[in-house]
């Protein structure tokens, strides 16, 4: 008969609201993070594929070709966006966490609520 | 190398700047060091953002990326949105958690987190590798621009580049100086983008923003001499493209010297935001890389040159070459080779220091000398470090690939190893230690698989290709480190507590 193993919280078992919410806005933002990954070079690869002389001649921003523009200039900007997304989401739970509940944290060095 | 003599004004600007880099560092001294080696200034969540970007920043950014861009076109795009978004995944996933371990290297975590010092020296040699293999694609960089610089061949460029870097390491250190990060990201930032503005200006195009003007460039290229440079997936796969952007991202968030940031930074809080402004400054960067690469391909045209006629060596170096050929002055070319260098030495003496710090702190004091006092492992470090420079020197002479390329193999076996340890560390706490000691192995011969077997079994070629094996290689060894966490004891209730205490904040049931 096998023991019960000892159940601690993770990714996929995350435990207490602070934690269920931090793992809901990590959720969101690879989500947001692997779709326009994917989607923009999806959208390239299905304009070259059916309308090449379209994509590479009319469909351009500022001049750039619409793919250069979506994978080397605005995928780097929503990358930033969703880390500062993140960060925003980040500061108000630590306040809000700090505020109205039991800290566990053992050691008080550890730069958290700084 | 070069066709002529040596290149005088910008070799004193490189030794100029080089300089202003000593002087500056004096000024910052601070006697606080640890044998880790991570020491410098932080100010503010800019200064640690600048600081980010200028650890990151290296000769595959600086010079690499644009010579991949001009080769190969849209493909290079994935080195950009990989070693970009490999950021946010390493900020969510990784950054937040790591600092609550309170360890200082990424063997030091393994070794912690999984109680094992097996997995740990596992770790240290997979750590050291990873130095090696990134710190040749440094090298390549040196060397070339040493060649240009003096006018010498590229082996005995090789031996003058490591030895003008050792030199700068030992000089910095016995003066003592800090490294003045701000300075030194700024220095960067103004060598690549000043001179690609001239560039712009020069070939007639919207100089103001070069990150936009260049898309006229592709215009042009296409127009009048028929290079279809911008066509997406014209040579690659849409597979290919995967590979090699999703293995940048493992990788970045499985580098040691980029997972060491987040150890050493004074507050949560601010490390988090530094990211935000390291990406930022990181990104400013890769806007312009492209414009290099399609401007070089334009001025060729323009001149009648054959394309890719120098071979690797001249497109690894595409970026001093179109100056020179856009009919730049000297001064601003050496401007570009001063930035190179700086981004070279900076990585490679980061990454050599992380490489002997893992030798130092976790192997030398567990398997070769137990009971090392803190003066025998900064000896063993300092020795471990000119020996790595030494094999790395060595392994430069006869390169397997481009700057990018080389840098995209370490990438690669980062996110194969380091990667799966630190994100099932984190966020699967049944992992244990011989799940890790699996996967992390796993990982290892799953990287040099298309070496190994590629000639036997073409397909392991093509889905896991040296510099792209990530994409499905993480994922495998995830699942390996998982089946063998479940054959064998869940890891001990301390590590348990832990993780639900310190590393998530969460109730005890």
């Amino acid at each position: 008969m096998s023991r019960p193993e000892p159940y601690a919280p993770g990714f996929f078992r995350p435990r207490g609201v602070a934690m269920k919410g931090e793992v809901r806005v990590i959720k969101l933002v690879l989500s947001g993070w692997f779709l326009a990954i994917v989607g923009f070079q999806l959208f390239s690869y299905l304009l070259e594929v059916n309308y090449s002389e379209l994509l590479l001649e009319d469909l351009t921003f500022f001049n750039l070709p619409i793919q250069f523009w979506l994978s080397g200039q605005l995928l780097p900007l929503w990358f930033i966006l969703l880390c500062a997304l993140f960060n925003f989401w980040m500061d108000r739970h630590a306040i809000q966490s700090q505020e109205g509940s039991l800290r566990f944290r053992l050691n008080p060095d550890s730069g958290e609520d700084d | 190398m070069g066709g002529g003599t040596i290149q005088l004004l910008p070799l004193a600007i490189v030794v100029g700047m080089f300089a202003v880099l000593i002087l500056s560092g004096l000024r910052n001294r601070k006697r606080h060091a640890t044998e880790y080696g991570f020491r410098g200034s932080y100010a503010g969540r800019i200064g640690i953002g600048a600081g980010i970007a200028s650890n990151w920043m290296s000769a595959a950014s600086f010079l690499g990326l644009a010579g991949m861009f001009y080769l190969k076109g849209y493909f290079a795009m994935s080195y950009v949105v990989g070693w970009t978004g490999g950021y946010v995944l390493l900020l969510v996933l990784i950054a937040t958690q790591i600092r609550r371990f309170g360890k200082f290297t990424a063997p030091d975590f393994v070794g912690f987190r999984y109680e094992s010092d097996g997995a740990r020296t596992i770790a240290a040699l997979i750590s050291i590798v990873i130095t090696v293999i990134y710190c040749v694609a440094q090298f390549r960089g040196i060397a070339l621009m040493v060649s240009w610089l003096f006018n010498i061949d590229y082996i005995p460029a090789v031996a003058l580049g490591t030895s003008l870097f050792v030199s700068f390491v030992v000089v910095s250190g016995l003066m003592g100086t800090a490294r003045n990060q701000k300075l030194q990201y700024f220095i960067l930032i103004t060598t690549f983008i000043l001179p690609l503005m001239f560039l712009t200006r020069k070939l007639g195009y919207f100089w103001i923003l070069p990150q936009f003007g260049y898309g006229a460039a592709i215009g042009e290229l296409q127009q009048q001499f028929g290079v279809n440079w911008s066509e997406p997936f014209a040579d690659t796969t849409l597979f290919q493209w995967f590979a090699l952007c999703f293995t940048m991202m493992f990788g970045t968030a499985g580098m040691p010297h980029v997972l060491s940031r987040f150890y050493m930074t004074p507050g949560i809080r601010d490390a988090r935001w530094g990211v935000v402004w390291g990406l930022f400054f990181i990104a400013l960067i890769y806007w312009s890389a492209p414009a290099y690469g399609v401007l070089a391909r334009l001025i060729e045209a323009r001149h009648n040159i054959p394309f890719n006629a120098g071979g690797n060596d001249a497109a690894d170096m595409i970026v001093l070459s179109v100056a020179g050929l856009g009919g730049l002055p000297p001064w601003i070319v050496g401007l570009l080779a001063a930035g190179g260098m700086s981004a070279a030495f900076s990585a490679t003496a980061g990454l050599l220091m992380t490489g002997s710090a893992s030798f130092s702190y976790d192997i030398y004091p567990h398997l070769i000398r137990p009971g090392a006092t803190e003066s025998d492992k900064i000896y063993a470090a300092k020795g471990f470090f000119l020996l790595l420079a030494a094999i790395v020197m060595v392994l430069t002479f006869r390169p397997w690939g481009m700057i990018a390329e080389i840098a995209a193999f370490a990438f690669a076996v980062a996110g194969n190893t380091i990667f799966p340890a630190f994100l099932l560390g984190i966020w699967w706490p049944r992992t244990n230690a011989t799940g890790v000691i699996c996967g992390m192995l796993t990982g290892l011969v799953i990287s040099i698989s298309s070496l190994l077997f590629g000639s036997v079994v073409p397909a392991i070629s093509t889905l896991f290709p040296l510099t792209s094996s990530a994409l499905i290689g993480a994922p495998l060894v995830m699942i390996v480190m998982v089946a063998a966490s479940y054959l064998s004891a869940p890891p001990s209730e301390s590590v348990r507590l832990f993780l639900t205490r310190q590393v998530h904040d969460c109730p005890e049931e």
